[in-house]
């Protein structure tokens, strides 16, 4: 497998020699930029890209529109690394299309773990594409992919943790059919962070009383001695 | 704005005042003039007159000893008489002339018998009374009473003498007011300093408060500025070393040192980090620039219970599993979160409780701490204030923890309560007002 080339855009000299050695160190060759301009030349200078890691805080072209701009042409991931942790840049960014969002300080092995994750999921979200449909409807619920968010038929935000949020991704990009515990399992080992060892169906059941809440029957099934079943039917909203 | 001339505080009072006490003694000599005019109609006042005649005849023509016994029988329901020795000495304040022309006319030999009448003073009844005197220069004294034309006269007369000064009080209070309000919006201004919603005071009224209002928005807009610029340096520290911070945890990793002290310094660092985090959410009012909307506030709390529990901690949740209500989801979220890890960290447990009472929403957040001493419960919701200042620096964060909560709630048009339960530990309340979903 060839090596994936990462662009780092950070303007503080130190942290992007940091950033570009860390990179580097993990198998990752980088080009650096440290404005909107030097980041466009890097983009097309020297083999495709394959990740973009971006800061927020940058002279000139903040990070949230140099993010907009590259979306009209590119659906190269992008990391956002922003020295704001608030709640409203992290969905900002998400919404503009980016596809992770870190915040300062952040310990350098995450870093290296969402850039992993990201450029191990590229391909793959292409067929299970939840991705590219941005919103989902199911029973009157409704999944918004960009901010990661679940609304209730009455329209209220129902909160997920981020486990229970990729578990109901997967669901839903297989409804109807019986989704086996081993791959639920596996799915779930892949996600970042997810390091506790609650079980799958202790998840399954948060996330089953979650979609009761609107009183009907929850639309996930067990399928006894196989796994679980979606049985909502899932349409575009 | 364009300055008109001032005649000053004091000069509008005087002004008031000279204005009622004027209109006071007109209105006075008005009643008075009334109370001159007042007449009785012809018929009671003939029948009086009559009566009083007869009255005076009898008594003259009775001698000394038997008078008294004489006034008491000549004394009826309507009318009381007695007889004196001596001469008329009542004061006679309100004079009845007109009355008194009245019962002349029909009987002229009461002017030789000298009429005296006059209006009872309102606390003996308010009644007509009066005397004649006999020959002999002893005294008729009569008193009609009970009787319903003089009752309503009595009437009559408190409301005329009291809807004056009634009136009077009433648009003297009104005209101080008036003067006033620019003292009260000052006052109400004075509250807000610091706040939100602060705006400057505009200049009017008297002299002396227009000087008091300019030196006003003066002050506040030093106030206003020392805040910004202190909000503004906080925020840049919050800020700025985030980069630095990041910087050293990327040397931190490729650092020369043994396993032990990179965790050490990397535990530290951790630390930093969550200060200017919590910082961060204190200054920037995390949230508050989104509008409410719709979110299940039970869903939320069991949520975070849920991600304590994965961790280790003894946490339970209490309530129902789906409760929509309105609010910014930032917010409240980071609300409840900051309370279930003050139980943990001060109690070492929490249980969350979700209940609805009458126009609220409660979350009860308790646990089996220490609780707060009852003289800093004040404090504690104050930001840069922790209990443990003295005792071991464990805490992380700054002491902005509660301040977060308490701040984000009030946004939220509700109330954060502390208390410690009688039964130990503490209880932290969150009070949301129920709107129509």
């Amino acid at each position: 497998m060839t090596a994936q080339t990462i662009i780092l855009v950070e303007d503080d000299p130190g942290l992007r020699t940091l950033i570009a050695r860390l990179l580097q160190e993990n198998g990752f060759p980088v080009r650096t930029a440290a404005t909107a301009p030097e980041m466009w030349i890097a983009l097309e200078n020297g083999p495709a890209a394959s990740l973009i890691i971006l800061d927020i805080m940058l002279p000139g072209t903040n990070g949230l529109d140099l993010c907009r701009q590259i979306r009209r042409t590119s659906d190269i991931p992008i990391i956002f690394i922003s020295a704001k942790g608030g709640d409203e840049d992290r969905i900002l960014g998400l919404e503009l299309g980016a596809d992770d969002f870190l915040a300062k300080p952040f310990q350098p092995r995450e870093l290296v773990a969402r850039a992993r994750a990201i450029l191990r999921r590229g391909p793959m979200t292409d067929h299970a594409a939840p991705k590219t449909r941005n919103e989902v409807q199911f029973d009157g619920w409704t999944v918004f992919f960009a901010r990661r968010e679940l609304r209730s038929p009455s329209g209220a935000v129902v909160d997920l943790t981020g486990a229970e949020f990729d578990l109901l991704g997967t669901f839903i990009s297989q409804p109807q059919r019986v989704i086996g515990r081993e791959r639920l399992i596996e799915l779930s080992r892949t996600r970042l962070g997810d390091s506790s060892d609650r079980s799958i169906d202790v998840l399954v059941s948060r996330l089953r009383r979650k979609l009761t809440a609107a009183g009907a029957e929850p639309p996930i099934m067990t399928v006894r001695g196989v796994g679980y079943m979606f049985s909502a039917a899932v349409s575009p909203a | 704005m364009i300055r008109r001339p001032s005649i000053g505080l004091l000069g509008r009072i005087v002004l008031i005042l000279a204005f009622l006490l004027t209109t006071e003694f007109v209105a006075n000599t008005l009643i008075f003039e009334r109370v001159s005019e007042f007449a009785l109609q012809d018929d009671d006042a003939h029948r009086l007159a009559e009566y009083l005649a007869v009255a005076h005849r009898v008594m003259d023509r009775t001698p000394q000893a038997g008078r008294e016994t004489v006034a008491r029988e000549l004394s009826s329901a309507r009318l009381e008489v007695r007889w004196s020795r001596g001469i008329d000495t009542q004061s006679t304040n309100f004079r009845l002339n007109d009355l008194r022309a009245q019962m002349l006319a029909f009987e002229p030999r009461l002017l030789a018998a000298k009429l005296r009448l006059h209006l009872m003073p309102l606390r003996q009844g308010g009644d007509i009374g009066g005397s004649l005197e006999l020959t002999d220069h002893s005294t008729l004294i009569f008193r009609s009473s009970h009787q319903e034309g003089f009752w309503s006269l009595t009437f009559g007369r408190i409301v005329a003498l009291a809807l004056p000064m009634l009136a009077l009080a009433l648009v003297g209070g009104l005209m101080i007011r008036a003067t006033l309000r620019p003292l009260r919006v000052l006052m109400n201004a004075t509250g807000k300093v610091g706040g939100r919603d602060a705006a400057p005071v505009p200049e009017q009224g008297p002299a002396e408060v227009r000087d008091l209002i300019r030196n006003f928005n003066a002050m506040q807009l030093r106030i206003n500025r020392l805040i910004a610029t202190r909000t503004q340096a906080l925020a840049a520290v919050g800020h700025d070393l985030r980069t630095p911070l990041t910087r050293m945890e990327l040397r931190l990793d490729s650092a020369d040192i043994d396993a032990d002290m990179r965790e050490a310094i990397r535990h530290d660092m951790g630390e930093m980090g969550d200060l200017l985090r919590s910082l961060q959410i204190y200054l920037g009012g995390e949230g508050q620039t989104v509008p409410a909307e719709k979110l299940d506030l039970a869903v939320m709390a069991s949520t975070i219970i849920d991600a304590a529990r994965d961790a280790g901690q003894d946490a339970f949740y209490d309530g129902p599993s789906s409760l929509e209500i309105w609010g910014r989801a930032v917010s409240i979220r980071r609300a409840i979160a900051n309370l279930v890890e003050n139980a943990l960290h001060y109690g070492g447990n929490v249980r969350l409780a979700i209940r609805q009472e009458e126009g609220e929403t409660l979350v009860c957040v308790d646990d089996d701490g220490p609780g707060i001493p009852a003289d800093k419960m004040e404090a504690v919701l104050q930001p840069f204030v922790r209990l443990d200042e003295g005792r071991a620096r464990n805490t992380r964060g700054m002491g902005l923890g509660l301040a977060i909560v308490h701040n984000a709630i009030r946004q939220e048009g509700g109330l954060l309560t502390l208390a410690n339960r009688p039964e130990g530990g503490l209880r932290a309340t969150i009070r949301l007002p129920r709107q129509p979903a």
